[in-house]
C-alpha cells in the first residue's frame, strides 16, 4: 500500500475499515459509515473560540502576588499543558492521515488537530500576559528533565507508529534492510500498534489533561489566575469531546464488525492497555511530586492530585470497556465539575448561532427508538 | 490573512483589524503596568456560575411544556449508589416530573452524578440503566454501552431503575 492523495480506484466506501483500508479519495459526507465523526465535526465547529478574546489582566497581577512555589506549580502546569498540545497540535495529522480510510474520519481527524492549536496559541497568549519574559519558560520545556521525562511517555507510540506506517507505504509488508538493520513490517503488527497508540491518546486527553486542569482550577478555586481558567475550560471543553472521540474509535476497533482483525488485537492487547493506564497513572503522580516540590497549595496538595489521578484513570479506562484499576469512585475534587462545564464562559457570537442550528436540526419529535440503532 | 501585526507597517486602520491579537502591546510589557487593578478580594468566577439556582422539580415556571388538560407524569426513579467509599450501596427512591432532564433532577434531590458537559457529548454523567425507558431530548454523542444512559440529555418514560457507578 503507498499513499496516493487521491485514491483513482472505484471502491465502496462503506465497506473500509476506519483504518488500512482503501486511502480516501472524495471528500465526501453524503453516505457515512460512522456518523458519530460527522457530530464530532459539527459540534467542534460549533465551539470555536480565540485565546485573545479572553483578558489576563488580573492574571499577570494575580502571578506577581503568588508565593514563590505556587509560581513554580502554576508555571510547571502551563509547560506540561503546552507540551501536550504540542504534541497534539501535529500528531493525530501525522499519524493517523496516511493510513485513514473514511472520509468522516479523516475530517474529524483534522478538525480535532486544529483545534489544538487553538490550545498552543491560547498558552502564548497567556505566557506574553502573565510573565515578562515567555522565551525563558518555553526554553525550558525542552531543556527541564522533569518536562522533557513527560515528552518521552506521551510521544513514543505516536512516534512507533509514524516510523513502521512510512516503511509499510515505502516497502509494503516484509523483511526489510534498512540502513543495515532488518526490520519485519506486517499488518497485523502495525494495526496493533495503532490500537495502543490510539489508548495512549485517549490516556493523555482523558487522563494527563484533566490532572492538570485540576491544577489550574485550584487557583481559579481561590480567586487567582481566573483569565487563565476561562481559558482552560474552553479547552476542557475541546478535550471532552477529543476523548470521546478516541473512545468511540476504540469501541468501534474493539468490537470488530468494522476490522475483525482489530477486534482481535484490541481482546489480545488488555493487559497492555491496562499497563498504558496504570504507567501513566503513576507518572503523573511523579509528576504531582514535582510540582509540589517547595510546597502546596491551599485546596491542592500531591496527596490530592494523586487521589484524583486515581479517580479520573479509573472513570476512563472503564469507558473503554475494561475493569477499573484502583476502585477509586469518589472524586476528591468535587469542586472541579462545574469549573469543567463550560456553559459559563463567554464565547464568541457565532457559537450562540451555530448551537441553535444543530438543536434545530434535531427532529424534536423524535423518539429513543431512533437511536436504537446508532453506531455509537 | 497576511495582515502585517507590526506596529511600524503605519495606516489608521492598525488598531481596529487586528487578526492576531494582542502582539503589539506587548512591546511595552512592563511588570507594573498600571493598567492592573486586580481585586483580589472578589469570589472565585465559579460561584456566580453554578448552573442551578432554583429546584430543578420544583420550578416557580417549569421549563417544560404544559399539555392542555394533562398532568404532567411522575415517573419513579430507583437509584442504586454504589459511589461509597467501602463499596457499600446506597439507595434513594427519587421522582421526576418537572426537570429539564434526569441529571437535574437528581441533583435536585440531592443525588449527585457526576457532570462535565451536561449535553450528552463528554461521558461524564454514564449511568446504567436498570429498568425502564428513557427519552433523549438531545442526540447522544458519548460513548455508552447497551445498558446505559447518559442522564445529562434524556428524561425518563416510565418508571426507572439506575445504578449509578
Ligand atoms: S455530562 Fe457530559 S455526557 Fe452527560
Ligand atoms: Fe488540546
Ligand atoms: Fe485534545
Amino acid at each position: 500500500m503507498s499513499y496516493t492523495t487521491f485514491n483513482q480506484k472505484t471502491f465502496d466506501t462503506l465497506k473500509q475499515p476506519m483504518f488500512f483500508g482503501e486511502t480516501v479519495n472524495v471528500a465526501r459526507y453524503d453516505i457515512q459509515k460512522h456518523k458519530i465523526f460527522e457530530n464530532l465535526i459539527e459540534k467542534q465547529l460549533s465551539f470555536f473560540w480565540r485565546p485573545e478574546e479572553v483578558d489576563l489582566a488580573n492574571d499577570r497581577k494575580d502571578f506577581i502576588d503568588l508565593p514563590e512555589h505556587e509560581q513554580h506549580i502554576f508555571l510547571s502546569n502551563l509547560k506540561y499543558q503546552t507540551l501536550l498540545d504540542s504534541v497534539q497540535g501535529r500528531s493525530p495529522n501525522v499519524a493517523f492521515l496516511p493510513i485513514v480510510s473514511l472520509p468522516e474520519l479523516e475530517t474529524w481527524i483534522e478538525t480535532w488537530s486544529f483545534s489544538e492549536t487553538i490550545h498552543s496559541r491560547s498558552y502564548t497568549h497567556i505566557m506574553r500576559n502573565v510573565v515578562p519574559n515567555p522565551a525563558e519558560v518555553f526554553d525550558d520545556i525542552t531543556r527541564n528533565d522533569f518536562i522533557t521525562r513527560r515528552a518521552v511517555s506521551v510521544t513514543k507510540y505516536y512516534d512507533e507508529l509514524i516510523e513502521k506506517c512510512s516503511f509499510y507505504t515505502q516497502l509494503g509488508e516484509g523483511t526489510h534492510t534498512i540502513n543495515g538493520k532488518v526490520i519485519d513490517i506486517n499488518l497485523r503488527d502495525l494495526k496493533r500498534t495503532l490500537y495502543l497508540t490510539m489508548v495512549s491518546v485517549n490516556v493523555l486527553e482523558a487522563i494527563r489533561f484533566y490532572v492538570s486542569f485540576a491544577c489550574s482550577f485550584a487557583f481559579a478555586e481561590r480567586a487567582k489566575m481566573e483569565g487563565n481558567a476561562k481559558i482552560i475550560k474552553l479547552i476542557a471543553r475541546d478535550e471532552a469531546l477529543h476523548l470521546t472521540g478516541t473512545q468511540h474509535i476504540l469501541q468501534i476497533m474493539a468490537a470488530g464488525k468494522d476490522d475483525p482483525e482489530m477486534g482481535e488485537i484490541a481482546e489480545s492487547c488488555k493487559d497492555e492497555v491496562r499497563e498504558i493506564f496504570l504507567d501513566a497513572a503513576e507518572q503523573e503522580k511523579e509528576w504531582a511530586g514535582y510540582l509540589f516540590k517547595d510546597g502546596s497549595m491551599i485546596g491542592l496538595n500531591q496527596h490530592i492530585l494523586a487521589q484524583y489521578v486515581d479517580y479520573i484513570t479509573d472513570q476512563r479506562i472503564v469507558a473503554i470497556g475494561l475493569p477499573p484499576i484502583f476502585n477509586a469512585k469518589n472524586n476528591p475534587l468535587p469542586w472541579i465539575n462545574s469549573w469543567l462545564n463550560s456553559d459559563n464562559v463567554q464565547v464568541a457570537p457565532q457559537e450562540a448561532e451555530i448551537s441553535s442550528y444543530l438543536v434545530g436540526a434535531l427532529d424534536s419529535a423524535v423518539d429513543t427508538d431512533d437511536f436504537g440503532d446508532f453506531d455509537l | 490573512m497576511n495582515q502585517s501585526t507590526n506596529p511600524a507597517s503605519n495606516n489608521s486602520h492598525q488598531d481596529e483589524f487586528r487578526l492576531d491579537g494582542l502582539a503589539p502591546e506587548h512591546d511595552d510589557f512592563s511588570l507594573e503596568a498600571e493598567t492592573v487593578e486586580a481585586d483580589l478580594d472578589h469570589e472565585p468566577v465559579q460561584d456566580c456560575l453554578i448552573l442551578n439556582t432554583e429546584d430543578a422539580e420544583q420550578p416557580e415556571t417549569s421549563a417544560q411544556i404544559d399539555l392542555d388538560g394533562m398532568d404532567k407524569p411522575i415517573h419513579a426513579v430507583s437509584v442504586i449508589n454504589n459511589a461509597g467509599t467501602n463499596n457499600s450501596e446506597q439507595f434513594h427512591e427519587v421522582s421526576f416530573q418537572n426537570a429539564n432532564s434526569l441529571l437535574e433532577s437528581l441533583e435536585a434531590q440531592d443525588v449527585p452524578v457526576h457532570y462535565q458537559c451536561r449535553e450528552g457529548y463528554c461521558g461524564s454523567c454514564r449511568t446504567q440503566l436498570l429498568e425502564g425507558e428513557v427519552h433523549y431530548t438531545e442526540e447522544p454523542m458519548a460513548w455508552i454501552n447497551d445498558d446505559e444512559i447518559l442522564p445529562c440529555c434524556c428524561i425518563p418514560k416510565t418508571a426507572i431503575r439506575i445504578k449509578l457507578t
